[in-house]
């Protein structure tokens, strides 16, 4: 808490308790927002050990700066200081009567500070399971309009908004080459280096190109560009949208006879298809890079690792490094821009929809790359 | 009203705009303590830009901002925040804080500032509450309320402290003429009881008449005070077509061609 400055006017308090339990109470100076506070912490100490059972009060000399001083009288009036008392107040104004008067007695004993709600665990269980099924729903009716929404755009290109796909490709792609290039540069390198010892045990350093070449194709290019995606772009897309929703932009589309899936999704989605798998491309590359910078140093000649990991990694390994980027994309866009629909009112459901899409999307690549690890472990003889 | 000639803001040759944008150039005016300050003007013409300048929010291109006959523009830290103690706005959108209630908005600078008892706190918030008419609100937050109600909430807000000095930012648009009547007699109310300076800023005319003791319009074209007086003086009395097309609710100055024109 920060104090005020001083007050400059303190409010004098005349105390006067008499036989029977009649207490008279004259205040003089200005009740303003600094004497109010020393006003209201002076009388509660004074009053609280007097058994008052009349209490009148002169407010003659009282000038107020607003309704604090106000509420001061109030609580006086009503025996907030003076349990059981009667109170009187005079010498207020006409108009400073009707003013105390607009918060009545009802007013103040209406008035019961907010206890939270209990909790009752079953209550929240199905709740939660209530929401849950309800968001499913809600996925399930997502994926099918983007179904139906997408062919027209393909057949019919000339419909498809290709400024907001350009616009989209640049901010998402083009704008994240270089922390997608330092990220993926760097865990290649990180991978080479932790290999380099184990491997050396068995004077095998040379298979760090395999390790390279393999992880950075099949799992850590796709994985950290998708992670990169979710956390730049999806959480975009679920911010734009949810904005839109927020600011009514959606309920006019709507209302215009245009739908928010195949206006605004669809773009979204068709731009992550088309630039996760190119990201992902360069970043196979860059970590690629990584490790070979690292091989270089432990004195590899160039051809020597070019031709290891020419030899190991096959064409077959590029397509499921791709093919995941893909899928990723799907994931990316997708939960990106249902997340962003799915917004509610208020100022924090923005943030609330950009959080919820980074999370679900991370968490569904992560599930992804595992079927595709675990479907190809399967199908590989 | 109860003003009574001493000035409270006092405005020297302030330009103001964003950047090197002029919106508002060489702005003159006083604002006398208690009295109601209206600042009217077309959309665009830069009236809420006036207000954010006067409030201390937008550093000026140049001039002077005097509140209480302190320099707002070069006061320092502590004088600044002793500065920001005197006055209440209440913004356009309302500007609420989504995550708290209304009574913890309302209570939010009685918690910050003052030294009051927790329940007198409480019971401050909950009387500025009633006095615009939300109570049984307390408890709701800001994302449950109407616009109007939003609106309602902060003014009950802006008045938490018992600030010397109130800016209002379009206080009436979003609500029901009835709120607004009742808005209106809140605003003589409190001018009149305890003094209070407000600085208004809106276009409604019917407050203008019920409210206002001193208007200036503000024109985005010459980027000046067009006209200053009170209200019932710039619309039986202005010559200059803008002002009496503003006054007088017609869409265009050349409107008011066929009307008789003051000498």
């Amino acid at each position: 808490m920060q104090a005020l400055d001083q007050p400059e006017n303190a409010v004098a308090i005349q105390l006067r308790p008499e036989a029977g339990g009649h207490v008279s109470l004259a205040l003089k100076g200005r009740l303003d927002i600094n004497s109010t506070a020393v006003c209201w912490r002076e009388l509660d100490k004074r009053l609280h050990p007097l058994k008052v059972k009349t209490l009148d009060v002169d407010a003659s000399h009282l000038d107020f700066s607003g309704g604090i001083g106000i509420a001061l009288l109030r609580y006086l009036s009503e025996g907030g200081m003076t349990p059981g008392a009667q109170v009187s107040i005079r010498g207020l104004s006409r108009e400073l009567e009707k003013l105390l008067s607009t918060f009545t007695t009802e007013d103040f004993r209406a008035y019961q500070p907010h206890k939270p709600a209990n909790v009752r665990i079953p209550e929240e269980i199905g709740a939660s399971i209530k929401s849950l099924l309800q968001d499913l729903r809600e996925q399930v009716a997502f994926i099918g309009s983007v179904v139906v929404a997408l062919p027209p755009a393909i057949v019919r290109p000339r419909r498809m908004r290709w400024g907001e796909v350009r616009r989209i490709i640049e901010t998402a792609g083009a704008n994240a080459l270089p922390v997608i290039g330092i990220f993926s540069f760097l865990v290649g390198l990180v991978l080479a280096l932790e290999g380099t010892k184990p491997l050396a045990q068995f004077g095998a350093q040379l298979y760090i190109a395999d390790v390279i070449g393999f992880s950075s194709i099949r799992d850590t290019g796709p994985l950290v560009t998708a992670v990169m995606l979710a956390g730049r772009s999806g959480s975009a897309f679920a911010a734009e949208l949810g904005t839109m929703k927020v600011n009514e932009e959606l309920d006019a589309l709507t209302t215009m006879g245009l739908s928010p899936v195949r206006f605004l999704v669809v773009q979204r989605i068709v731009g992550a298809l088309i630039l996760t798998p190119l990201l992902t491309l360069y970043a196979m590359v860059m970590g690629i890079l990584g490790g070979v910078m690292l091989m270089r140093f432990q004195g590899f000649p160039p051809m020597m690792i070019y031709h290891q990991i020419i030899e190991r990694v096959h064409m077959g390994d590029l397509f499921v490094g791709l093919g995941k980027a893909l899928v990723f994309g799907i994931i990316i866009g997708g939960v990106g821009c249902l997340r962003g629909l799915q917004t509610k009112e208020g100022p924090q459901a923005v943030g609330v929809s950009t959080t919820r899409s980074v999370v679900a999307s991370i968490l569904l690549v992560i599930v992804a790359n595992t079927l595709f690890s675990a479907a190809q472990y399967v199908i590989t003889p | 009203m109860n003003a009574n000639g001493e000035p409270i803001v006092d405005v020297k040759n302030l330009t103001v705009g964003y950047g090197d944008h002029v919106v508002l150039r060489d702005i003159n005016f006083q604002v006398r303590s208690g009295e109601v300050f209206i600042i009217v003007g077309r959309s665009g013409s830069g009236k809420s830009t006036l207000l954010k300048h006067l409030i201390g929010l937008y550093p000026p291109i140049s001039g002077e901002v005097w509140i209480e006959g302190k320099n707002l523009i070069t006061a320092d830290r502590k004088e600044r925040q002793h500065l920001l103690r005197q006055f209440g706005v209440l913004y356009q959108s309302g500007a609420l804080f989504g995550s708290m209630t209304v009574l913890e908005n309302v209570r939010l600078p009685l918690d910050e500032f003052t030294d009051l008892p927790d329940l007198a706190r409480d019971l401050v918030a909950l009387s500025k509450l009633k006095l615009v008419g939300l109570s049984g609100a307390e408890h709701s937050m800001p994302s449950e309320l109407s616009g109007g109600m939003q609106k309602r909430a902060a003014m009950a807000r802006a008045m938490a402290m018992d600030p010397r000095i109130l800016f209002l930012d379009e206080p009436s648009v979003g609500l029901d003429p009835i709120t607004s009547a009742g808005l209106d007699q809140l605003i003589k109310e409190l001018s009149g009881y305890f003094g209070i300076t407000f600085v208004i800023v809106t276009h409604e005319l019917d407050s203008i008449y019920a409210v206002g003791s001193r208007v200036i319009m503000v024109d985005d074209e010459t980027q000046t005070i067009i006209a200053e007086g009170s209200p019932a003086e710039l619309r039986d009395k202005s010559a200059d077509p803008r002002v009496r097309s503003f006054f007088h609710r017609k869409s265009t100055p050349d409107q008011l061609a066929g009307e008789t024109v003051p000498a």
